[in-house]
Parts: C-alpha cells; sequence; structure tokens
C-alpha cells in the first residue's frame, strides 16, 4: 500500500495558554500601573531605540516627495520646461531645494506668526515619524527630554491643535494625535460658546459629544479649545463641526468634527512648553 | 537557538520596515503590517509552536513601537500565529494562492481580535465603520504585500526544502 503520509510539527496548546495569560496579565499591569510604571517606561526606550530608524525614514523618503513635488509643478510649464532642456538637470536639483526651501518657511512663518499671536513658548520640532498601523494616531517628533519637552505639553501646526505629548525619550517624542480613539480635548463650539468634549475615533471624523440638542452647532461651525482641564490653552482650533444628527440610542446628537491639520503631510510642529498671557491680559 | 536566528532576524527586519517604510506607505490611514506577514509566514513553513512564540514576540514589538494597551498585539499575534501554524499541520499544498488566501484570513482574524480585545478594554471603534475602514482594506493591503514578499520570506524561513513535508511511505 502507498499513501502520503504528512509530516507534521504538532503544536502545543500549553505554550500558547501561557503566553496568553501572559498578554493577558501585560494589558492588565499597563492599566494598573503609573505612567511611571515599568511598561510604559519600557515604551520610552522603545522610542529612543526606534528613533535612528524613523530619521532614516523619513530622509529616505524626503527625496522621493520632493521629486513628486517637482514633477507636478513642472506639469503645469511643459513649454518652458522645454525650452530650459540644455540645463535641466543642475536646474531640476536647484529648483527643488529652493521649492523645498520656499515652502519650509512658508510653513514656519504660518506656524512663529500663530504662536506669536498667542503669545506661547514653544519649541519647533520636525516630524519623524508616522503611526506605525492602521490602529493609532501618533507622530514622533525629532526633539525629547534634552530638549525640555515633558509629557502633557500640547502639540500644534498653523491650521490648529494636531495633539500631545504621551511619550518621551532624551532625543525624541511621541505625540498622540486629537483623532486618535484615547484622545479627548475640552472644547467649545464658536458661534454658541456650547461646550464638550471632542474625542478621536477609529472610523474617521472627530465627535464633539456632551452638547444639548438645543446648543447644537452647524455644519461650518468651528470648533476651539475651551481650556477647561488646563491641558490645552483656550482658543485653539481643533477643527469644524461637518454633520451634526441624532441616533436613537445617544443622549446628546452626534456632532462631527474634521480636523483641519492634513496630518499625512504635515512636516513641523510646535510643541507649546508654556501657556502664554496673551488670553489673561484681555480678559482683564 | 542557532535555528532560530533567521525567524528573530526576520522579526528585527520587520520591526525596521514597520517604523521606517510602513508609515510611509499608507494608503487613506491604512498602513501595512510588516510583522503580521513575517509571523504568518513563519507560522506556515514552521508551525504553531513557532507561529505562537514569534507572535507573541513580534506583538509585542508592535505593542511597544504604538500608543495603545501593551500586550494586546503580543495577546492576537500568538493566537494568530499558533491558528496559522495548524493550518500548515493540515494542508500541503504548494504555490502562491494557499499561503496569499491565509494572509489574507490571518490578517483578518488579527484585525478582527485587536478590534475585539481594544473594545474588552474600552478603546475599540463602531464595528461596521471599522470594518470598512481599517479591518478589510488592511487585510487587503497586507495580502498585496504578501504577494510580492512571501516567496522571498518563506525561502529566507525554510529550514528545509518544502518537499521534505510530504514522505512517502509503504
Amino acid at each position: 500500500m502507498r499513501g502520503l503520509e504528512v509530516e507534521t510539527r504538532k503544536g502545543r496548546p500549553v505554550l500558547l495558554v501561557v503566553l496568553v495569560v501572559i498578554a493577558i496579565i501585560l494589558v492588565s499591569i499597563y492599566f494598573r500601573e503609573g505612567e511611571d510604571g515599568v511598561l510604559h517606561r519600557s515604551r520610552a526606550v522603545a522610542l529612543a531605540a526606534s528613533e535612528p530608524v524613523a530619521i532614516a525614514g523619513e530622509w529616505v523618503s524626503t527625496p522621493f516627495r520632493r521629486v513628486g513635488g517637482l514633477a507636478s509643478g513642472l506639469a503645469v510649464s511643459r513649454t518652458e520646461y522645454e525650452e530650459l532642456r540644455v540645463q535641466n538637470e543642475e536646474f531640476r536639483a536647484r529648483l527643488a531645494e529652493l521649492e523645498e526651501a520656499g515652502l519650509e518657511a512658508e510653513r514656519l512663518r504660518g506656524l512663529v506668526g500663530f504662536v506669536e499671536e498667542q503669545d506661547f513658548e514653544y519649541v519647533g520640532v520636525r516630524v519623524i515619524g508616522r503611526p506605525t498601523t492602521s490602529w493609532e494616531g501618533a507622530l514622533i517628533i525629532d526633539r525629547g527630554e534634552n530638549d525640555g519637552i515633558r509629557t502633557g505639553m500640547p502639540v500644534i501646526a498653523a491650521q490648529g491643535l494636531v495633539g500631545q505629548v504621551v511619550e518621551v525619550s532624551p532625543g525624541s517624542s511621541k505625540v498622540r494625535l486629537i483623532t486618535d480613539q484615547r484622545s479627548g480635548v475640552a472644547a467649545l463650539v464658536q458661534a454658541s460658546r456650547a461646550e464638550g468634549i471632542v474625542a478621536g475615533t477609529l472610523e474617521g471624523p472627530m465627535i464633539l459629544d456632551f452638547v444639548d440638542a438645543e446648543e447644537a452647532p452647524v455644519a461650518g461651525d468651528v470648533v476651539l479649545t475651551s481650556g477647561m482641564g488646563g491641558i490645552y490653552p483656550k482658543g485653539l482650533v481643533v477643527g469644524d463641526v461637518v454633520d451634526v444628527y441624532d441616533e436613537r440610542h445617544r443622549l446628546y446628537p452626534t456632532i462631527e468634527v474634521e480636523s483641519r491639520v492634513p496630518i499625512t503631510e504635515i512636516e513641523e510642529v510646535l510643541v507649546i512648553t508654556a501657556p502664554g498671557t496673551a488670553g489673561d491680559e484681555a480678559g482683564q | 537557538m542557532k535555528q532560530a536566528i533567521p525567524s528573530i532576524l526576520a522579526l528585527l527586519g520587520a520591526a525596521v520596515l514597520q517604523v521606517g517604510v510602513a508609515p510611509r506607505l499608507a494608503i487613506g490611514g491604512v498602513v501595512p503590517n510588516f510583522i503580521l506577514l513575517v509571523v504568518v509566514t513563519l507560522a506556515m513553513v514552521e508551525g504553531p509552536t513557532a507561529g505562537c512564540a514569534l507572535g507573541f514576540a513580534g506583538g509585542l514589538v508592535l505593542d511597544l513601537l504604538g500608543s495603545g494597551p501593551i500586550g494586546v498585539w503580543a495577546l492576537v499575534l500568538c493566537v494568530v500565529g499558533y491558528l496559522t501554524g495548524m493550518l500548515q499541520e493540515r494542508l500541503f499544498a504548494e504555490g502562491w494562492l494557499l499561503p496569499v488566501t491565509v494572509v489574507f484570513a490571518a490578517s483578518l482574524v488579527a484585525a478582527f481580535g485587536y478590534w475585539m480585545v481594544s473594545s474588552i478594554v474600552g478603546e475599540g471603534g463602531a464595528f461596521g465603520a471599522t470594518v470598512l475602514r481599517i479591518i478589510l482594506p488592511s487585510a487587503v493591503y497586507n495580502t498585496v504585500l504578501a504577494v510580492l514578499v512571501y516567496p522571498w520570506l518563506a525561502r529566507l524561513l525554510r529550514r528545509e526544502p518544502a518537499v521534505e513535508t510530504v514522505r512517502q511511505f509503504r
């Protein structure tokens, strides 16, 4: 009799059970321990270890982004491009550098102008890492503890609020975005002054919660930080209301808010190291 | 220990790609999962025990790199690695279609598992929207990557020629 026998490598259910139990214990410890706990601190170590890789990734991807930007810019004036073909190689490289520098200067002018208006103390930082899985909204920035960055500090861009520093290593930090499902921002609607909490979601737009139906905003209304809770300074743009609707199972109307910050493109942000006095002076 | 070196190297390589490359390959917020690909590939060539152990290690790396609770990815990927390895025990078809199908199924199970555990600890999103925005797109994205990566990865991780896993007897 002839046949086939499959040589198998038997599984060990005991190993699976042990590892599952260890994982559950880890999750449990994570929630029970404080910010100074072993697991939280190990994440700061992982952040420091991954910093060179994140910087290398950003360094490698930047020329591709620049070339992409250059190609789209040249497509607009192809005739001109043909006339300058002789000087093309040198010119293209130079143009890319200048365009990049110009865009960067423009972005930084916007950022600094916005922050100076608010009279914040801040540190300008570059984004060196973006979310590593589809399930989280976090950025890695190139400044850390050695530059005065601490957990809890708000992070902003010219378009508005970006998030909050949640992990700090000596040379880099992790910023949890306001769009992350673990984020919550005390906010108010600019037009009606109705207060609520803007929470990030996994599935897309943020939700402004705890606003009574009578005070519900309309699409297009601007949502700002309310300053309640003391984490984010008052008056930062959180986003714009894009939809308002009632759901039977919810006590409050569902208010969808879209952030103005282009998270996938953002390259520089500011970390607010100390709140300004402009708001206080205005109130006196 | 010596036999585990290629697996450990593959996992380290996947971690580097996950930090340095995956975020730049994101499409509409959907990021490919290189660590899952390595775990699934190893489970398919080495079986449930190796899949489970590497799944736990890979999951822990993902947990440390991310900002969610530590342990969730470790829990999900050790189960996914084990289940994928169990499939390897029962299937011995060669070619690209089976592994690609397994990667798709494993990605779905991993993403669904992550959503489920996250929901239990109070961090999950609405099921329908999460399926449409994250679970299905990630599974498709990982599957497309698997088509490109699996043959090379399997060759690297396989300790013996595949044909030796099928033996004739009288």
